[in-house]
């Protein structure tokens, strides 16, 4: 089965320092080796919107300042079970310290 | 929660602790023992902050404790004590230790099953009854094989060391040959009711994840690659009532292109390193190949056979030779590709393989040879033991409306002969002939059958048995051909001589010289031949029943110096109870008769299967080959 992780953050979230992406290669080299780990990347803050409303379709730029948490890095991952997944998101946690994270299960 | 942490951890928490103990069945118990501990404390004192961590310290501490107990009698541990000094663990180290773990549970002193079973529970972290039902089979059969696996590879005292030069190769494809056969049988799940054991063909992946970080080298990475492509057609390869879909029927928007670029990049890395390609490395190009073409029209043929050509020269194996045949009619046109499997047709390792009679109905359904095709998918149906491949096969060949039958069928046509005969006739033709109605197809008109496919259908049976048997099943088809009106079916086929009992029988003597059989089996060798007792005598002779001095046995069984020479050895300090005894003791629910039990050791008498089995495949001769010497 295979979930998307969704890292979230907002203003308080401290920047990554070198301990962090020293810890995250390890994790990430690790997971994609097991096979786990599918694809993962960090992602812009802003970013674009588009919305449809009929035949209406508009582009509005980023930030958005009404989402107090935005997503800032994705996971795809491939586990045994729903266990794996809340331990993969545990071990994650723990290396990029408070915050929260969203898990989805891909259907 | 604590099955997901030992699932991820076990491979390297196994590993450093049977660096540390030099015994992969001591270091398991230590980190079952390290689960245990988890399951009673953190529900109490909450998750520690990296579980897999404290999994392995709680082991080790065990282990160092069971160490020192040891050295306390026994001062040669130095080793053991280097290693508890210079105890650093690094992320090389892991690696290490899970390639050697791997080459450890893939060791060729076991057979093969249980090299997969182990190699699941080690490093997959897998429960006895979780690989039990992936296998399909019960949880003692897997305990037993497990426990038994352990046991072989500390009598053969297999240490935790890479394998040396020579025989690295060899061994590294024990390891990619158990990952392969971990993912087919999720894969290509050979029987049951589902063509897909997802679970396994994950755990298959992961290992080849693991062994390709641990030991980056062409085959590992070329069979890395060659999973996750074939993984990359998962959910498209049934349809939606569970039915198989032929590649190139697959809709290739449902392909998964993380799983194909993960292939390409094992491939790419594989490529850097050089070097002439291996089997896997051949099997991921043609992989590559399917995945690379966007629609099935556009597929490289002419690429893939030359792939094929290559992968035949290494590996000539004819399941190769038949898929080679399978891209040289798409290549070349069916009449080439069809060409290429008469051979296979004699081939007795394909006798019972489906997909060649459905690949050949493929090849004469584009030849516009409706009936022939029709009949070559009901005898694949016929032979496949998926469920779903099986229904998929009946409904091709009901696709194709029915010829008019030209004469008599084959099937119907051996039921009236067999029914014609006296039952003991019945019995003993009806071996050879349904043998015959599988391989020629039930219907079949008998007008069509040919003497080359008739020879070829009895000689891919029966080719490699004994003349006696060869001559048996010649006689049954002859009275049948000649029954039916085709005697010249049979033509092509001449009975065998058969040898004179003497000659079969002067050999024995010497046939186990150079086996390295073991003691007992000598004993038993020995005493059958200088007896000349039948078997099961000599099997059920008790240890109270001996005597040694004039021997001979109150049961009246008489031997010579070999047998007394190696006698007392085997019954060492036995005083009653089975002479011959099993390896290992019987399980709680089959305890045998009290008779049969050692009242020292508790193991069973040798059974006479056993025995045979154990001289078969030491001598290539039966038991009873061995009695009637003098």
């Amino acid at each position: 089965m295979r979930y998307l992780l969704l890292s979230l953050a907002d203003e308080n979230t401290p920047a990554p320092d070198e301990r962090l992406f020293a810890e995250m290669g390890a994790f990430i080299q690790e997971m994609s080796a097991k096979g786990i780990l599918l694809a993962t990347g960090g992602l812009e803050p802003g970013g674009l919107r588009m919305t449809s409303s009929g035949e209406e379709v508009t582009v509005t730029d980023g930030p958005f300042t009404e989402a107090k948490e935005v997503a800032v890095g994705f996971a795809l991952v491939e586990v045994r079970s729903e266990d794996e997944v809340l331990e993969l998101a545990r071990r994650f946690r723990r290396i990029v310290g408070d915050g929260v994270s969203e898990i989805r299960r891909v259907q | 929660m604590i099955d997901a942490v030992w699932k991820l951890e076990s491979a390297k928490i196994i590993g450093s602790l049977t660096r540390l103990v030099g015994d992969v069945g001591l270091a398991e118990e230590f980190a079952q023992d390290a689960l245990v501990a988890a399951m009673e404390r953190w529900p109490a004192e909450g998750t520690p902050g990296n579980p897999g961590a404290w999994l392995t310290a709680v082991a080790r501490r065990r282990a160092i404790d069971h160490i020192r107990a040891e050295r306390r009698h026994d001062q040669t541990h130095e080793r053991m004590a280097h290693d508890l000094r210079h105890d650093d663990d690094t992320g090389e180290q892991d690696r290490d230790d899970t390639l050697r773990l791997m080459f450890l549970s893939c060791h060729p002193v076991l057979p093969p099953p249980a090299r997969v079973a182990l190699t699941l529970r080690l490093l997959g972290g897998m429960g006895n009854a979780e690989i039990a039902r992936a296998f399909l089979t019960g949880e003692q059969v897997i305990a037993r094989r497990v426990a038994d696996a352990k046991r072989a590879l500390a009598e053969h005292r297999v240490g935790f060391d890479l394998p040396v030069a020579d025989e690295a190769a060899e061994r590294l494809a024990s390891v990619l040959e158990v990952v392969y056969l971990i993912f087919n049988e999720g894969y290509a799940a050979a029987s049951g009711d589902d063509l897909m054991r997802p679970g396994l063909t994950l755990e298959a992946l992961r290992l080849g994840g693991m062994l390709a970080e641990a030991a980056p080298q062409s085959e590992v990475l070329g069979l890395l690659a060659l999973m996750e492509i074939q993984a990359s057609r998962a959910d498209a390869r049934t349809g939606p009532s569970g039915e198989p879909i032929p590649l190139h029927e697959q809709d290739r928007g449902r392909w998964d292109r993380l799983r194909i670029r993960r292939g390409f990049t094992a491939m790419l890395r594989a490529r850097e390193l050089g070097g002439p390609p291996g089997p896997y490395l051949l099997q991921a190009a043609i992989a590559v190949c399917h995945a690379q073409a966007p629609t099935a029209e556009e597929t490289d043929w002419a690429q893939i056979v030359s792939l094929y050509e290559l992968l035949v020269r290494l590996t000539p194996t004819p399941v190769v030779r038949l898929n080679r045949a399978m891209a040289v009619g798409m290549a070349r046109g069916p009449r080439a590709g069809l060409d290429l499997t008469e051979d296979l047709t004699a081939d007795p390792a394909l006798r019972n393989y489906h997909l060649l009679p459905a690949v050949r109905a493929d090849l004469l359904l584009r030849l516009g040879r409706a009936e022939p095709a029709r009949r070559e998918f009901l005898r694949a149906a016929a032979l496949a033991d998926n469920a779903a491949e099986r229904a998929f096969l009946a409904r091709r060949a009901a696709g194709i409306p029915a010829g008019e039958p030209a004469g008599p069928l084959l099937g119907p046509a051996v039921a009236e002969f067999l029914a014609g005969r006296t039952d003991a006739t019945a019995r003993s033709y009806g071996q050879t002939l349904r043998r015959l109605r599988t391989a020629l197809g039930e219907q079949t008109p008998l007008a069509e059958l040919t003497p080359a496919e008739t020879a070829r259908a009895v000689t891919s049976a029966w080719g490699g048995a004994a003349p006696r048997t060869w001559n048996r099943h010649l006689a049954a088809l002859r009275s049948f051909c000649a029954w039916a009106g085709r005697p010249d079916l049979g033509a092509e086929l001449a009975r065998r001589a058969e040898p004179a009992p003497a000659i079969r029988r002067g050999a024995p003597v010497h046939v186990w010289s150079g086996t390295g059989a073991a003691p007992r089996e000598l004993a038993l060798w020995w005493l059958l031949h200088e007896s000349a007792a039948p078997v099961t005598r000599v099997l059920a002779l008790n240890v109270e029943d001996l005597d040694l001095d004039d021997r001979r046995s109150r049961t009246g069984i008489t031997w010579r110096s070999r047998t007394a020479a190696l006698l007392p050895a085997l019954i060492g300090d036995r005083t009653r109870g089975p002479l011959f005894l099993s390896g290992r003791r019987p399980a709680p629910a089959r305890a045998p008769a009290e008779g049969d039990l050692c009242p020292h050791t508790g193991r069973r008498r040798l059974s006479y299967e056993r025995a045979e089995h154990l001289f078969k495949q030491a001598t290539g001769h039966t038991l009873s080959d061995l009695k009637s010497q003098d």
